[in-house]
């Protein structure tokens, strides 16, 4: 677990190595005197797919509306193409593609219509995507969109935001409403689009087992303040949990440990689980200062998420 | 190829990439000269992002397990005869000491946890490795 290599897995990518799709800059937005988003700073390149997590209440769609135009920003910045949210044009939209909480379209229209309504504004419409994504779906175009189901609707959602080949995708939620086989179908969809257009990806979600699976980076939001924004092979390389006993000729361990590395612990006199930070090398050196053996498991993503948002709890 | 990754394991994807080449290298399972897939193949295949089937190759040709010649696809280092075959063979021996040291840490711990002495420890893996399949 020794050997680094760059953590930014584009930055050897040709040609918009420095062009940053998705950022923000000190973003700040208040909704009366709650701050939604308090100094918000990110960057987010092409052929990357980021996973947007937080608590609900800590900013998740009101970055991702501020970023499209939909919320000023009280300060700062949020940019998609280097462009302000609310400059975006119709150069910028056409680049763009979006997937919001809960989506509406009109009742009477058919899947159909409404997706051939949807291609006639864009010139770059890939029609075999189309089929290929509708198939993967299961979704029945003959429908009418009033009468589809909630799951039905969020596919069409996706269909909608991604066969004008975007360079940006943003997506609030996506898989909420749809069952594992159609979530599995989503995120083997993002990632095809990446192999073809390797646009850069931003997912928010609570469902941090798909976001673990899927993405190659994390953003996470505590209190509308940004607490992580690392490539999760990092983040996976650095936390892990250690299942701490004493040497067998040692007395009980201590009632707490002090090394600034823990991010967690549950201590008993006979063993402790600790959930540590970056500690790899610190490892013989604790185990001697308390005559311990420890055990190192690599951490789930749900589990650091407890640190981060302190415990989960409020 | 054989690679089969655990996606909520909370090891890095491409560590485990890594592991299963190395693996498969010092095993002889991919020869010397095998071309690996492309990383859109892999990445396809595997339902990952390309850049991360990037990154698990870097690593494996900066240990000097994959190689990239010019023009050609990326292979595993090596040649089929004279001196590139005995070095492809040494590296096979340090890959296969390495990866079985890497599988048998976790055991060296429990046996450090549970307080069975060293010796014991040894008497227990040699019987183990004559009769593999059996549960104890």
């Amino acid at each position: 677990m020794s050997t680094k290599i760059g953590t930014d897995p584009s930055a050897n990518s040709p040609g918009h190595a420095t062009e940053q799709t998705i950022a923000a800059e000190h973003l700040a937005k208040t909704y009366g005197d709650r701050a939604a988003l308090d100094g918000v700073t990110f960057a987010v390149p092409r052929g990357r797919i980021v996973g947007l997590v937080g608590r609900n209440g800590s900013g998740k769609t009101t970055l991702l509306r501020a970023l499209q135009g939909l919320a000023a920003p009280t300060a700062g910045r949020a940019t998609l193409f280097g462009v302000d949210g609310l400059a975006l044009g119709e150069a910028e939209l056409a680049r763009l593609g979006m997937v919001h909480q809960e989506s509406r379209f009109i009742p009477w229209m058919t899947g159909r219509a409404h997706l051939d309504f949807t291609r006639s504004f864009y010139p770059r419409w890939d029609a075999a995507r189309e089929r290929r994504l509708v198939d993967a779906f299961e979704l029945d175009l003959t429908q009418r969109t009033g009468a589809m189901s909630p799951g039905a609707v969020q596919k069409l959602a996706i269909v909608t935001a991604v066969c004008h080949r975007p360079e940006a995708i943003l997506l609030d939620e996506p898989a909420a409403s749809l069952d594992p086989p159609s979530r599995e179908a989503l995120y083997s969809t993002l990632f095809e689009l990446l192999r073809e257009d390797e646009p850069a990806i931003m997912i928010s979600s609570h469902q941090l087992d798909d976001i673990e699976r899927s993405v190659d980076w994390i953003l996470c939001l505590e209190k509308g303040r940004v607490v992580r924004d690392e490539a999760l092979d990092s983040l996976q390389e650095r936390y892990a949990r250690w299942r701490v006993l004493p040497t067998s000729d040692a007395p009980a361990l201590p009632t707490e440990f002090r090394e600034g590395w823990i991010r967690s612990a549950v201590i008993e006199p006979r063993g402790a689980l600790l959930v540590v930070e970056g500690a790899d090398d610190a490892r013989e050196a604790f185990e001697a200062r308390h005559s311990v053996t420890v055990d190192a498991q690599p951490l789930r993503l749900s589990e650091m998420f407890k640190v981060w948002t302190n415990g989960g709890a409020r | 190829m054989l690679i089969t990754l655990e996606r909520n394991s909370g090891v890095p994807v491409f560590r485990q990439i890594c592991e299963q080449i190395r693996f498969q290298v010092a095993a002889g399972v991919l020869r010397a000269g095998t071309e690996i897939p492309s990383t859109r193949d892999l990445g396809e295949r595997l339902g990952i992002n390309p850049m991360t089937v990037s990154k698990a190759y870097a690593l494996l040709e900066q240990e000097g397990v994959l190689e990239r010649r010019p023009g050609l696809a990326l292979m595993v280092r090596g040649a089929a005869n004279g001196r590139a075959a005995s070095a492809h063979r040494e590296k096979q021996d340090e890959l296969a000491q390495r990866e079985l040291e890497r599988l048998l840490r976790p055991a060296a711990i429990a046996a450090r946890q549970l307080g069975v002495p060293a010796k014991d420890a040894i008497e227990l893996f040699k019987r183990v490795l004559r009769a593999p399949g059996d549960e104890a």
